[in-house]
């Protein structure tokens, strides 16, 4: 082997905020890149992984700052450089492309300016060149050349993130630096757009790191990939020999959070199996008490929105969409985004109307809903909101957050009241309660706020539990451990729930009915279980599709 | 007006939040001002404001205890030069000026913390329900706030005062407070237009809250920041438009206030007489008081925007 490329050694960033105590981010991390490696970096949240890709390409900024060892690129200490001999490395040197790298276009420079402006700024291609060379880059990332006269605003987010990484390639660096390039996708875009970036590395013989926090993915796509863990890289292998014996326990335990949709049985940790002959209809009748009692009837639902700028189409949002939701059923709802899910689930809470068609809801008649019968519809229709960091007022305690629709919804006050709030807690496994009572959502983990975001809807004792994407925000680790907490309480509790998602591997876990969406129509509907392992639509097909397979791909 | 956040409570502070996740257990009301206080105490400008200010309230509050004379005895030699006995010399009228200077701080301090209150009171009623409604009510008030911002407000001030006539100091707060609410309400009404479509303002509907109560339980303390620093903008606004008025005659001149010190300096020529300090220290301290709230602004913005206090030292 022939010199390294990139040669970290003994690497450590810490945090060091104004006025709090430093934290470290990176430890003692040491590993070398080949010339024309492809290497994942993989860890969930806060461990990390992102830190180290700032760190390797100079972008520390502070409070993090390198703390202790080297990163030799070319033989060259990248840590001690200053800012301008940085700038000068970019040429030729290394490359980043950032998550919200669709973001950080200009939005009012055309495409053609952002390629102009860096090549004036290094100097490296020739006036004359410049419209040739920018034309080949769009090319190289499945563009048409007619994008560069566009803006971004004018381009999709799959698009956008195109052009950031053939801007990324303009400077032709040895190195680049993906930061979980595709997260902010859509999940048929994602797995579009890393075909992309893993054709463009095998053509263009440049390093690669990706980032990510999807080890599914990452196993798809990269030859060798390291595993972070709490700043450490605790497992450092090629992408088969992790698959087929991961050595750390952290490794082992991301990697049986996978499963596919398709197998006849599936099952992650701390769920029940899920296999093909699920009865329905017994568990229905089993149960009592609290039970729904009313099925959701949707029939010939369409939404239209109102041109988004004048002489443009009106937005087709939801078209001709019927389903019932019987008592105690649970339903996925699921497709891209875009595919009209979350107005179906909008319009089923009274948040927005349908232009045409009916909702009923026991003797509520949801689409012509008056204020004053919203109160009501919400007693038995609550939500469960995607993303535990917003839903969440970071000012009031979770004592005040759950006792507000106690106290709006049931008779019970004072003492009674906060008895049933302790309850709550406690059935969504937030112990000891006193403690998680009095605090602050900021003081939470964000798989403990989504908890809390599920006492909430459950506190008004609802019939149906509309879950809008619950765990797409959490960690894989996490997210079994809610989706079984879902589950289990619709089963105790007996209420019916609308799951909607992208993710089919967990609507195969959680649900026993199915509807596909595209375009606001629905393409398919039936059993999780058979649609999912009998896929009809080509839709349907493309979605599973775009599901890593670690394990069947190799 | 006011330094205006853009996103006070954005992503980046909630990421702060979740870093601090394992700090002290119960934070209490008293907890929450207190930290208030020693985040602006920390930002070196807002230090010199707060000194400034207390230094002015002092001498407000305790002003028949420090000033040497009452400053409406005009028993003394008529423009005396500074002396001893006089250290500011004397008015044209034989006042003591160190006394009216002392107890001119009290009329300013108290109508800049009154018209200032009642001002942010109107704008936040006004620009929290504004934000918060999507019906013909919105438009209406739209139209209403439309109409104070477009008249400029020294004309409208003179109109106002000229009508009512030597109405004394309840007079012109309310003439400042009239003018001046409606940047205050624009500000935090565009805040809690972003505030709304936030999920947790949509949970609240969903427990049941009505709209009076997830304004000012759920937006309102979501923008305490934007709100203090719309406060001491008013404040600082009123403060002057006070010693404006004074200035050109429209309050009562027999009141004690630096702007009826300028007032009455400029009726007796002042300054063809060489008593330059009857100018002078009035409309210092008029500016020292309006820049204090100024300073104490800068440490505001660093309240509720994480980002500002970290980039600090760079």
């Amino acid at each position: 082997m022939n010199e390294p490329l990139l040669s970290v050694r003994d690497l450590s960033v810490v945090y060091e905020p104004r006025g709090g105590d430093p934290v470290p981010a990176v430890t003692g991390a040491t590993f070398e890149l080949q010339q024309g490696d492809f290497v994942g970096l993989v860890g969930e949240s806060g461990s990390g992984k992102s830190t180290l890709g700032f760190a390797l390409t100079g972008l520390s900024k502070p409070p993090a700052r390198v703390s202790a060892g080297s990163i030799l690129f070319n033989g060259v200490d990248i840590a001690g450089l200053s800012l301008a001999d940085l700038r000068v490395q970019r040429h030729g040197g290394f490359a980043m492309v950032l998550q919200s790298g669709m973001n950080a276009l200009n939005p009012v420079r055309s495409i053609r300016n952002h390629f102009y402006d860096i090549f004036a700024a290094h100097g490296h291609v020739s006036r004359a060149d410049r419209e040739e060379r920018a034309k080949v880059l769009v090319g190289k990332v499945e563009l048409p050349s007619s994008v560069l006269d566009r803006f971004a605003g004018e381009l999709s987010g799959g698009m956008r993130q195109r052009v950031s990484i053939a801007l990324a390639l303009s400077l032709e660096p040895k190195l680049m630096i993906f930061d979980e390039p595709t997260t902010a996708l859509d999940v048929l875009v994602q797995h579009a757009v890393m075909n992309t970036i893993r054709e463009l590395q095998a053509a263009e013989k440049f390093t690669a790191v990706l980032i990510s926090h999807d080890l599914g993915m990452v196993l798809e796509v990269t030859e060798r990939v390291m595993v972070m863990h709490e700043g450490l890289i605790v497992e450092d292998n090629t992408a088969a020999a992790i698959l087929a014996a991961p050595q750390h326990p952290y490794t082992q335990m991301l990697l049986s959070h996978y499963g596919d949709p398709r197998a006849e049985v599936v099952e992650v940790p701390g769920l029940a199996v899920r296999g093909t002959a699920r009865n329905v209809s017994s568990r229905v009748a089993s149960r009592e008490g609290r039970a729904a009692r009313e099925a959701i009837v949707v029939s010939g639902v369409s939404k239209v929105y109102p041109p988004p700028r004048r002489g443009e189409k009106p937005v087709q949002a939801v078209s001709n969409v019927s389903f019932t939701l019987e008592p105690g059923a649970s339903m996925a709802l699921v497709g891209a985004s875009g595919s009209g899910k979350s107005t179906i689930a909008k319009m089923i809470t009274g948040v927005e109307r349908p232009t045409s068609g009916t909702i009923r809801f026991g003797d509520l008649q949801v689409d012509t809903i008056k204020r004053r019968s919203l109160k009501r519809l919400h007693t038995e229709v609550q939500m469960v909101f995607q993303d535990p960091y917003a839903a969440l007022n970071p000012l009031h305690t979770v004592e005040y957050i759950l006792m507000r629709p106690i106290l709006n919804f049931s008779q019970r006050r004072g003492q009674d009241a906060r008895r049933r709030m302790l309850e709550l807690l406690d059935t969504v496994g937030l112990t000891p309660v006193e403690q998680f009572a009095a605090r602050l959502p900021h003081q939470l983990s964000g798989g403990q706020r989504q908890r809390v975001v599920i006492a909430r809807a459950l506190a008004s004792d609802p019939q149906v539990i509309i879950a809008d994407e619950p765990v797409s925000m959490l960690d894989v680790s996490l997210r079994a451990g809610l989706l079984a907490l879902l589950d289990s309480l619709r089963e105790t509790w007996g209420v019916s729930m609308l799951y909607i998602t992208h993710d089919l591997l967990s609507a195969r876990l959680v649900t026993d009915q199915i509807m596909v969406l595209n375009h606001g129509a629905v393409v398919e509907e039936g059993a999780t279980a058979s649609v999912l392992r009998n896929p009809q639509d080509d839709y349907t097909i493309r979605l599973l599709e775009a599901i890593p397979h670690p394990q069947t791909d190799r | 007006m006011t330094p205006s956040t853009p996103d006070p409570q954005g992503t980046h502070a909630v990421m702060v939040r979740r870093k601090q996740a394992d700090v002290a257990p119960a934070t209490s009301a008293l907890r929450v001002v207190w930290r208030a206080v020693a985040t602006i105490w920390s930002v070196p400008k807002a230090r010199v404001g707060v000194a400034l200010l207390g230094f002015f309230v002092l001498l407000a509050v305790f002003a028949p205890l420090i000033a040497p004379y009452d400053p409406s005895d005009n028993s003394f030699g008529r423009s005396e030069d500074f002396s001893a006995a006089h250290w500011m010399g004397t008015t044209a009228a034989g006042q003591d000026v160190l006394s009216q200077i002392i107890h001119g701080a009290s009329t300013s301090v108290f109508v800049g913390f009154v018209a200032g209150l009642l001002s942010t009171i109107i704008a936040v009623t006004i620009g929290l329900t504004w934000g918060y409604l999507r019906n013909i009510t919105g438009d209406v008030i739209n139209f209403v706030v439309n109409l104070f911002l477009v008249i400029p407000a020294l004309p409208l001030m003179i109109v106002i005062a000229a009508y009512l006539q030597n109405g004394g100091i309840g007079m012109i707060i309310f003439v400042v407070v009239i003018t001046g609410w409606a940047w205050g309400a624009r500000v935090l009404r565009s805040q809690t237009q972003s505030l709304r479509s936030r999920d947790f303002v949509t949970a609240a509907v969903f427990s049941g809250d009505g709209p009076a109560r997830i304004v000012f339980r759920e937006i309102l303390p979501n923008m305490t920041s934007l709100i203090v620093g719309s406060f001491f903008g008013a404040a600082t606004a009123a403060i002057l438009a006070e010693a404006g008025l004074e200035f050109l005659g429209l309050g009562d001149s027999t009141t004690i206030s630096w702007g009826t010190m300028l007032f009455w300096a400029q009726n007796s020529n002042a300054l063809l007489t060489g008593q330059w300090i009857l100018l002078f220290a009035p409309g210092l301290c008029i500016s020292l008081l309006a820049t204090s709230l100024s300073l104490i602004n800068f440490g505001v913005d660093g309240l509720s925007n994480p980002r500002l206090r970290e980039g600090a030292n760079r």
